[in-house]
């Protein structure tokens, strides 16, 4: 009986392929990129167990064990970046998160009409150019002859070198990243509030509730479920703190302080001499652990009774 | 009676009055922003068109009083702006064509009814969004595929952007099954519906990551950086790195400042550079504008 109910579901199976034999074809070129460029490259990362020979390719190299990650858990400038990657995004969670979701409240609020379509198109004009024009910019505008030390200057200030001090580093990166991302992420929370029921808001306003009241037990509750979504895909990114954004605003004078993870791997993969199974050991390390937050952020979010991602 | 209505005229107007005093901090805090998003972007275009005497004699300029051309000839004289063009245009001849390729048919075979192993192909995509393998093991690729130094290795390494796929995805979900039936039964293929019925109903998503796409691909730089090393190949942007944030990296280890206003000619063309590079961003955001905010509240929905 048993036997002949998994023959025909295998039946069905080969008879549904048939029917769907085109499907497969749609398919096909977009599941080959997959295979080539995404596949490929995570099944390269047994790199990190082998020691890389030029000649005998990825796949040929010989196994090694675990002697990569003997070298790299050696390292001080491993362990530093690490540590250092972690305390940026600490950072992050506490300075870049709240920014977005006080500026959709502000621009939902605020009562100008027309305006608010202007408003968000200059708010979400950075999102759009690369890390590379937004720290020229910044640069032209944080220089020594910059628009915020000729401000400071005529303040009576002395000129600050934002730009070349380590202090300043770090502050600098949240910074600008608010100002290149806040805007764009603030309308993800303002497509999220406008899908709020209005008729909320009206039994609020009938029960007399304040403006204030309104944000904080109707619009607030409202956004919940995709500020979670949003802090999972930050956890997503915490062994990676934009490389893109580290890469161009640091320079000789700050790079001490601004060696992130990925930075690491770039250094010592691209500009030193370069030991491709070293870094491939780094970089599984990375996106291991980093799965393993996002699977874990994300049943967080669920017990605390949010919708997480998948 | 008249007692009440009093009593509730009084208080609608200090409901009022304090509704326009948080309006008031709002928008005063809202205008501040756009100030600190739009000063930037002013002060890069006056240089630009400034003369290094006038630059000099008033930093806080938003608007020059003497504008010069004098920047943009040295910057197009030097050529190196061009090259970056050239570079940059073909990787988005070549590579948006194969972004939409990819990306339409992935999403549209993915929205069919449900097939055999249908589920499976869509989590296999998914996984990739968790978990990657970087940009080394890609390098190596590349290097065994011979196509380093080559335009080819950028373009084909962006090929479908997830996101998009699945925002595209679910538009061609809200297209009614009767439609396609119809196509089906005259013996159309699926192709052909794709390209016939499907895409036609669908120009506004369609158009929509078309200008995602392009975006993409005039911001991309880093696997140019790393893919190829020729410097007659290299794209806008990192013609853009090399003039302004290398020149600079040198420039921040000098503090005197003597050797800073020797340099500040070069801030003129430099922040010409700026401008050429995201003009072209300009110009299309209007259009961007218009769908990106469905595009994000469907991407918010489902990701």
């Amino acid at each position: 009986m048993e036997n002949k109910a998994k023959k025909s579901r295998l039946r069905g199976f080969w008879s549904g392929m048939k029917i769907n034999k085109q499907v497969y074809f749609l398919l096909l070129p977009g599941m080959a990129w997959y295979v080539i460029f995404a596949y490929i490259p995570i099944m390269g990362l047994s790199l990190a167990f082998k020691t890389y020979k030029a000649k005998l390719g990825i796949f040929g190299s010989p196994w090694v064990g675990l002697l990569n990650y003997e070298y790299v858990f050696r390292d001080p400038a491993f362990i530093a970046s690490l540590f250092r990657t972690l305390w940026i995004n600490a950072g992050r969670f506490i300075c870049e998160f709240p920014v977005p979701i006080l500026l959709a409240l502000a621009i939902n609020e605020v009562r100008i009409g027309r305006s608010k379509k202007i408003i968000q198109s200059i708010f979400t004009f950075p999102h759009f150019l690369s890390w590379i024009v937004v720290s020229s910019i910044m640069i032209n505008v944080l220089s020594h002859n910059g628009l915020v030390n000729s401000f400071i200057r005529l303040w009576g200030g002395e000129a600050v070198n934002f730009l070349g001090t380590q202090g300043y580093f770090q502050p600098l990166v949240y910074i600008t990243s608010i100002w290149k991302t806040a805007g764009w992420t603030a309308i993800i929370y303002m497509a999220s509030i406008a899908g709020i029921d209005q008729e909320q808001y009206e039994a609020a306003e009938i029960d007399g509730a304040s403006r204030m009241q309104r944000i904080l037990h109707v619009t607030l509750p409202g956004i919940r479920n995709t500020a979670i979504v949003m802090l999972i895909l930050q956890v997503g990114f915490i062994m990676t703190t934009g490389f893109e954004q580290i890469f161009n605003l640091s320079n000789p004078a700050t790079i001490k302080v601004a060696e992130t993870l990925d930075m690491y791997i770039y250094r010592v993969t691209f500009q030193s001499a370069s030991d491709f199974s070293f870094s491939a050991s780094i970089s599984l390390f990375k996106s291991l652990i980093n799965f393993l937050l996002l699977l874990g952020a994300d049943r967080l979010a669920k017990l605390m009774g949010g919708e997480g991602l998948f | 009676m008249i007692g009440t209505s009093k009593t509730k005229t009084l208080q609608r107007r200090t409901m009022r009055n304090r509704f326009q005093l948080m309006d008031t901090i709002l928008l005063a805090i809202l205008l501040l922003w756009t100030l600190v998003i739009i000063l930037p972007f002013i002060n890069v275009l006056a240089a630009s068109f400034s003369t290094p005497k006038e630059y000099m004699d008033s930093p806080l300029m938003l608007f020059p009083a003497n504008p010069t051309l004098e920047n943009y000839k040295t910057l197009f004289q030097d050529g190196r702006i061009w090259t970056g063009y050239r570079t940059t245009l073909t990787i988005l001849v070549l590579g948006v064509p194969l972004n939409m390729f990819l990306s339409t048919s992935v999403a549209y075979a993915l929205s069919r009814p449900a097939y055999p192993l249908q589920k499976f192909f869509l989590y296999a995509i998914l996984f990739t969004m968790l978990f990657n393998g970087g940009i080394v093991p890609l390098y190596l690729l590349m290097l065994e595929l011979k196509l380093t130094n080559k335009i080819w290795s950028v373009i084909l390494a962006y090929g479908v952007n997830n996101f998009y796929m699945i925002i595209m995805r679910s538009y061609f979900l809200t297209i009614p099954d009767s439609l396609l039936e119809s196509a089906r039964l005259d013996g159309a293929n699926e192709w052909r519906i794709l390209a016939q019925i499907v895409l036609p109903l669908s120009m506004p998503i369609i158009a929509t990551m078309i200008l995602f796409y392009s975006v993409d691909r005039w911001n991309e730089w880093f696997n140019a950086m790393i893919f190829i090393r020729k410097n007659n190949m290299i794209p806008l942007q990192l013609v853009l790195r090399n003039m302004v944030l290398e020149a600079s990296a040198e420039k921040t280890m000098m503090a005197s400042h003597s050797a800073m206003a020797q340099s500040t000619f070069s801030t003129g063309i430099k922040m010409g550079a700026v401008i050429v590079t995201i003009a072209p961003i300009m110009c299309v955001f209007p259009f961007l504008q218009r769908y990106f905010v469905k595009g994000i509240m469907i991407g918010a929905i489902k990701a």
